[in-house]
């Protein structure tokens, strides 16, 4: 039983298509890596998967439970009954690469928005979780009442973190969590990730971080021009790359 | 005697004339968010209707605006009552002055907060979509209050403008500032001294409007940082 299965996603810009065609299954406790260069496409396929942006065609399951679609008049899907996406997507929480914590609430505020206004939760209840999760990513009650722009980035994303965990998600999204960072604050939040990893949560996760990908995951793709050119164990992919497109980009990433 | 008896008839003008703002603002304001909302929508029709009201009236003076519609809605309900065979209704001065008020400033507001709405970065209503909000709580958890802070310093601009603009509604024959004043000067051939008492009215209406957006400015800019030099 796959927690979480996409099949055949395609997505066009226009007539650019910018996926063709890319499938993905994960398991409970796997952790996927989606590795490629920019403009392969590995953030829209990732976008697409909660619907931030709407795919061309495809089928999108959660738990064994298919996203029901309908094709609008510029032949994008809509998701059949807005409600059904919306419980799907309170269960596929995202962190993304510029954190977007909401600017105007603090720490705790951001973290128990939704689970309150969303899942329904009690203030006591919402905030005995956000307490625990915000444990969890290394952050303590001094920190609760700050607001987002005075923390650091690594801190920010944390927090963001901590806000995904907060819905208890069935899997989380990971949308390039470290790009945005200084490389000194990247190491935080890969220790976070890696530390949800080990707990088994099911993650997929746009990195363009090489040692995450080979020491966190258990199964990586490579997206080249909206395909997947190459996927498989990290330890046979990133070592023993067979597509010369694979062998390419990781001599360029990793040195 | 204060004011040589006139303060009671004063006082009643300002109270109009601050009921009058007050509902104006109200209403013009959710004309400025619906129209706002129609000039950022994807439906083109939409969108056109809120450009064509936005451009002409603001491209037209209060004063003729005021008359126009003034007229308008007495002669559209006179054809109205006609066609029905009923008597005739006289519409409300009060009445005609909130709605002709409200439908010039809602195109002013219209334009503050398109502005505000397109300064809210697009990544927080993503990070609400995808959190399962419905585009009713994103808007009221999230886009509303960011937007706010970049529309307040418009809104209290549009206020301003708006209290002064109440002052025209006295030629369509309401009791406000203007009119009490005035009534007060040539009864006791004291214009000047009236001018200056409305005057100093208006002055206090806005001052003390200043100071609860002040308020609001710093309530809606919770969590921002402020550069310090």
């Amino acid at each position: 039983m796959y927690k979480l299965t996409v099949n055949g996603l395609h997505k066009k810009y226009g007539q650019h298509e910018v996926l063709k065609g890319v499938s993905l299954k994960a398991k409970a406790g796997d952790v996927i890596s989606i590795i490629g260069s920019s403009g392969s496409g590995k953030s829209t396929f990732l976008r697409c998967i909660n619907f931030l942006e709407q795919p061309c065609a495809g089928e999108i399951s959660l738990n064994g439970e298919l996203l029901q679609t309908v094709l609008d008049k510029k032949g994008s899907q809509r998701a059949r009954d807005p409600k059904q996406l919306q419980k799907m997507r309170t269960e596929l929480s995202m962190v993304f690469q510029h954190f977007n914590l909401w600017s105007h609430m603090t720490v705790l505020e951001n973290i128990m928005e939704a689970p309150m206004h969303v899942l329904g939760l009690s203030r006591a209840e919402a905030l005995q979780r956000a307490r625990k999760y915000l444990a969890k990513v290394g952050l303590n009650e001094q920190q609760e009442n700050k607001y987002p722009a005075h923390l650091s980035g690594g801190q920010q994303q944390r927090v963001a973190i901590a806000r995904a965990l907060a819905m208890e998600p069935e899997v989380m999204l990971f949308d390039e969590p470290t790009s945005a960072l200084d490389p000194e604050l990247v190491g935080e939040v890969l220790r976070v990730m890696q530390a949800l990893a080990e707990e088994g949560r099911t993650m997929v996760v746009v990195t363009h971080e090489m040692g995450f990908a080979r020491n966190v995951s258990n199964h990586v793709i490579f997206l080249h021009q909206g395909r997947i050119e190459e996927e498989g164990h990290p330890a046979q992919v990133l070592s023993q790359p067979k597509s010369e497109r694979l062998q390419q980009f990781l001599s360029g990433s990793l040195k | 005697m204060f004011l040589s008896g006139f303060g009671p008839l004063i006082l009643a003008g300002t109270w109009v004339t601050l009921k009058l703002s007050l509902l104006s603002l109200i209403l013009s304001m959710l004309i400025g968010l619906a129209g706002a909302s129609s000039r950022l929508a994807k439906a083109g029709l939409l969108r056109g209707w809120a450009t064509v009201y936005t451009t002409l009236i603001r491209s037209v003076p209060d004063l003729v605006l005021m008359l126009l519609l003034f007229y308008s809605l007495q002669l559209g309900l006179n054809q109205c009552t006609e066609a029905l065979g009923m008597e005739q209704i006289d519409i409300d001065p009060f009445l005609a002055g909130v709605v002709t008020l409200a439908f010039i400033y809602g195109a002013y507001f219209t334009e503050t907060f398109r502005g505000a709405f397109l300064s809210v970065p697009a990544g927080q209503i993503e990070a609400a979509i995808a959190y399962g909000m419905t585009p009713w709580q994103s808007f009221r958890r999230v886009l509303f209050p960011q937007m706010m802070r970049f529309a307040l310093p418009g809104i209290a601009n549009n206020w301003q403008v708006l209290i002064k603009a109440t002052a025209l509604v006295s030629i369509i024959g309401l009791a406000d500032i203007v009119k009490a004043t005035q009534d007060a000067g040539k009864a006791t051939m004291q214009m000047f001294l009236f001018a200056v008492v409305g005057a100093l009215m208006y002055l206090l209406i806005t001052t003390v409007s200043n100071l609860l957006l002040i308020w609001l400015e710093n309530h809606y800019s919770a969590g921002v940082r402020k550069a310090v030099l």
